[in-house]
């Protein structure tokens, strides 16, 4: 894991920088966004998004969609420390007119490419983007990451369908499954079951890995595959804040000045 | 009409590589060419409106210029927040194709009628909405849509529909005059013009002069237009296949109720009530229900015309 200080060391300042906004900003999705932010780090600084944020519309980029657009958080810290914008810039966040809101709109920022909220958007949007980068010849892949509790949604079976039918090598879907949403545990709410088997019966390749360990994020990434391939992250909801892991009530709960404090401490290993 | 549609588009897909058509299992015999001589610009992509929606909002996204196909109910309600989010929201070239408006599909029940359509469609901003008469009218709106893409709902008729009877040109958001007549007016969208027409002619016979007036595009409304007629006529009808709330008249009734002048003409809508028709029988049958053939909307006319 040596080799990876310099991710490791990201992912905290992406994280600090998430916390300092949703309590700035009295916001909430706090446990949603931690969760994603060591898949992020692998996407954007693990030398796995073919991207150029000083030229962010650059026609042969890869594409990222952030699916789950409640964690857009994460996104916003982890562009402007990517160099898309300066990190000043997140000081918006909260403000009356801002366009920097609690989710994703695409032209709010360089670098955010849809615009996502309601959820179960994502992969049908991504398979328009695979479809047209197949179409023009370019060697540009699509990634779309989703949470466990936004594939109940039916969009994502007739899109997680037609993907596989279409053998659509270039488009990888990333599933931050910490087993959570809103009200509850997911396999308790409506469980996902055999996901993995599911997926594959879909026609796509399918992988099980821990995401928040990077090795295993960016050696899955990096592995070329001959159908759609999807990489299912097992996480934990409010990950690097140790008294909101795995606690639904971080979905929508912004922190109080104690609790802001306390995670800010637990996040950078200080003692109480 | 929508072999006109999607010959129109074929055309220019096969001058354009961007232009891409997208059917929801629909379309039938008339997708031949595309499916034989274009496949990468053409994609079934089955019996699942969302993610077809979602799909055409992504090649937008990338450049293309999309057209999303099927039966009007479906490819507008079924999907109805994929064509906000997706389409709308982010602003993108993605024609909606609604085939069979009102109740061409009228002995397939009220899963196929398209009666709310106009209303969904026309609340969502960015969209605009077209509702030719005939397949002259929707060959030329889609050649606009093709040179000028954005968010829009194209409404259309299943075929059979009557032709023109001779070439002639439209101007996009401004209505067209049918027929002249000094008296009342009657503005009318989709194919229920021919209704108007029919009904025009009887009330001739009557001795009432009606205008007849074709809006083939619904959002943006022809204001200025409306607002003209208001102040010049008698009376002002409004002839529509669909739901009463939410359509053409609605829109209409605003306008004119805002606009300046203390002069309000006699305004009624005759439309589909606020209602599910639980019969089946052709399409005449079924706007005969509701009043809305040409015979019936010059008698309804006449009663409410006359009684001033």
């Amino acid at each position: 894991m040596t080799d990876n200080n310099h991710l490791v060391k990201r992912a905290k300042e992406i994280r600090n920088l998430v916390l300092d906004m949703i309590f700035g900003a009295k916001s909430s999705h706090l446990g949603c966004a931690l969760s994603i932010v060591d898949i992020l780090t692998g996407l954007y600084f693990g030398d796995i998004l073919n991207v150029d944020p000083k030229n962010p519309d650059w026609e042969n980029r890869d594409r990222f969609i952030l699916s789950k657009g409640h964690a857009c958080v994460a996104l916003y810290a982890t562009l402007a420390l990517r160099g898309y914008f300066p990190v000043e810039k997140l000081t918006e966040y909260g403000t009356d007119g801002t366009l920097i809101g609690d989710h994703n709109t695409r032209g709010a920022l360089p670098g955010i490419e849809t615009t996502n909220g309601s959820l179960g958007h994502g992969l049908p949007l991504g398979i328009g983007m695979a479809l047209a980068a197949k179409k023009t010849r370019r060697s540009s892949r699509v990634f779309v990451l989703v949470g466990d509790g936004e594939l109940q949604e039916g969009s994502n079976w007739e899109a997680l369908m037609f993907a596989g039918f279409h053998k659509l090598d270039n488009l990888v879907l990333i599933i931050d499954n910490n087993n959570l949403e809103t009200l509850g545990p997911t396999n308790q709410i409506l469980s996902l079951s055999t996901l993995h088997k599911k997926l594959e019966s879909f026609g796509w390749d399918a992988e099980n890995i821990s995401g928040h360990i990077f090795a295993d994020i960016i050696g899955q990434l990096n592995i070329s595959h001959e159908k759609p391939f999807a990489l299912n992250c097992h996480t934990t909801k409010g990950k690097g804040v140790p008294f909101m892991h795995n606690d639904h009530i971080w979905h929508g709960k912004c922190p109080t000045q104690e609790e802001y404090k306390r995670a800010k401490m637990e996040l950078n290993g200080e003692a109480q | 009409m929508r072999f006109e549609v999607i010959k129109t588009i074929y055309k220019a897909a096969l001058a354009d590589p961007k232009v891409v058509f997208l059917t929801g299992d629909l379309g039938h015999a008339h997708l031949d060419d595309f499916r034989k001589n274009l496949p990468d610009q053409y994609y079934n992509v089955g019996i699942a409106e969302q993610n077809m929606i979602g799909i055409a909002a992504g090649l937008a996204l990338s450049g293309h210029r999309v057209f999303a196909y099927s039966i009007a109910p479906f490819v507008t309600l079924r999907c109805l927040e994929q064509i906000k989010v997706d389409v709308c929201y982010q602003n993108v070239g993605v024609v909606i194709i609604g085939v069979a408006a009102g109740y061409a599909y009228s002995t397939c029940g009220c899963t196929h009628h398209a009666i709310e359509d106009i209303a969904a469609m026309k609340a969502l901003p960015n969209m605009k909405v077209y509702s030719p008469a005939n397949s002259l009218e929707a060959r030329l709106i889609t050649e606009y849509l093709i040179r000028a893409p954005h968010p829009a709902y194209l409404r259309i008729g299943k075929g059979g529909e009557p032709k023109a009877e001779k070439e002639y040109s439209l101007e996009i958001g401004k209505g067209l005059v049918v027929k002249p007549g000094k008296d009342i007016v009657i503005f009318a969208t989709g194919t229920i013009v021919n209704e108007a027409v029919v009904a025009s002619s009887i009330l001739e016979q009557h001795g009432v002069s009606a205008e007849v007036i074709n809006i083939h595009t619904i959002k943006p409304l022809d204001k200025e237009l409306i607002e003209d007629r208001a102040r010049t006529k008698d009376a002002v009808f409004v002839l529509e296949e669909h739901n009463i709330l939410g359509g053409l008249g609605e829109s209409m009734a605003r306008i004119i109720c805002e606009s300046d002048g203390s002069k309000k003409p006699i305004f009624r809508c005759l439309g589909v009530p606020d209602e599910y028709n639980h019969r089946a029988g052709s399409h005449q049958y079924m706007l005969g229900c509701y009043g809305l053939n040409g015979e019936s909307v010059a008698r309804q006319i006449l009663e409410l015309y006359q009684k001033t």
